[in-house]
């Protein structure tokens, strides 16, 4: 099994940025290489997963709230755990803050569905916070979703060995409420770097994004 | 291994002697810490500062820890825009520097917990260096 969609956007090093600006507002996202902006978002199109919870995680699931995804496995002792740690914080982060974080959902894709079972994604994500969803998928599907969003991963099972190569993009995707992908952190991924973009990005679209 | 356990506590004098042997060569290592384990997980990482403070190059050749049954030196790399984790046989330290190992670059690999770590547990990680040096390296359990 293996797959690997790379887009320019994340190879390519041609970093997207925009300046916004809305009448009144003084706040503008100025190019950074924390968050790349899509000037125009892209719409994304049907995927069908399943959550942590054995329910399906498609399309739908993806409107009406800012979503964080970021493809990995659970057999992950490095980047994972770090990158879901961040999360939580930025998470926490988001909480505090005056618009809350109702509107915000996390959700950790793995590409390792072999040893990913719906129990096993549940009780590894909410380990880093309650609120995190664990979905999972078979190979087309995680093929279908990477590839809209420009991530890859390749995954080389092994019959007979436990801890079998798992490579995967280690970036952070941002879907806006409307399902269209918005925005992508690049690593290292900083807690306050991105809640404070993600912030500001948010108060921008305003009722926009929904 | 809690450091108050009675077998580590007799054990105590016996690896601080064993630890000396590296120290005096000047390898040291501070801010050791390990990830705790999420619960069901069978692997974890550890990080830590190496310091060389001799003026020739020391080289990292193995890893081991009581605390679990295996323990690998790992490297998180880029590749294709994927990253993934290389197991490397022996990091180079050069003279007079330091060598991270942090998230996303060099960590020690921690296989097969034997018991479940917390944070706040300790834990300790034997390195050995070319040459029979040795030192013995605290990490605290972290969230």
């Amino acid at each position: 099994m293996m797959t690997a969609v790379v887009l320019a956007a994340i190879l390519g090093g041609a970093w997207l940025t925009a300046i916004y600006r809305e009448n009144g507002s003084r706040a503008m996202l100025l190019p950074d290489q924390v968050m790349t902006l899509f000037p125009a978002p892209r719409p994304l199109a049907a995927f069908a997963f399943t959550d942590h919870d054995n329910r399906v995680f498609d399309l739908s699931r993806l409107r009406g709230k800012w979503s964080f995804l970021f493809f990995g496995y659970t057999h992950c002792p490095d980047i994972c755990p770090t990158t879901l740690a961040t999360l939580a914080r930025v998470h926490e982060n988001i909480a505090k803050s005056t618009a809350g974080a109702k509107d915000v959902q996390f959700v950790f894709i793995s590409v390792d569905p072999n040893r990913d079972t719906a129990s096993k994604l549940r009780q590894y994500v909410t380990y880093f916070d309650t609120t995190f969803l664990g979905v999972t998928g078979g190979d087309a599907q995680l093929g279908n979703l990477a590839g809209q969003l420009g991530a890859a991963y390749q995954v080389a099972v092994t019959r007979g060995v436990e801890n079998y190569p798992v490579y995967h993009t280690a970036a952070v995707f941002l879907v806006d409420p409307r399902a269209r992908y918005h925005a992508v952190f690049a690593p290292p991924l900083d807690a306050e770097g991105i809640s404070r973009r993600f912030q500001v990005l948010r108060e921008l679209e305003g009722p926009q994004a929904t | 291994m809690r450091w108050r356990h009675p077998v580590f506590a007799a054990l105590m004098p016996a690896l601080f002697a064993l630890a000396a042997t590296a120290e005096e060569a000047g390898i040291s290592v501070r801010d050791a810490w390990v990830r705790e384990t999420p619960p069901g997980m069978t692997m974890t990482a550890g990080y830590m500062v190496l310091q060389n403070k001799t003026s020739r190059p020391q080289v990292l050749v193995a890893a081991s820890s009581s605390a679990f049954e295996t323990v690998m030196i790992h490297r998180t790399v880029a590749r294709q825009g994927m990253t993934g984790m290389e197991h490397s046989p022996q990091v180079e330290l050069p003279p007079n520097a330091s060598l991270l190992f942090a998230p996303g670059g060099y960590h020690l690999m921690l296989l097969n917990p034997k018991r479940t770590l917390r944070a706040g547990d300790r834990v300790e990680i034997r390195l050995e260096f070319r040459g029979d040096l040795v030192l013995l390296v605290a990490c605290e359990v972290r969230k």
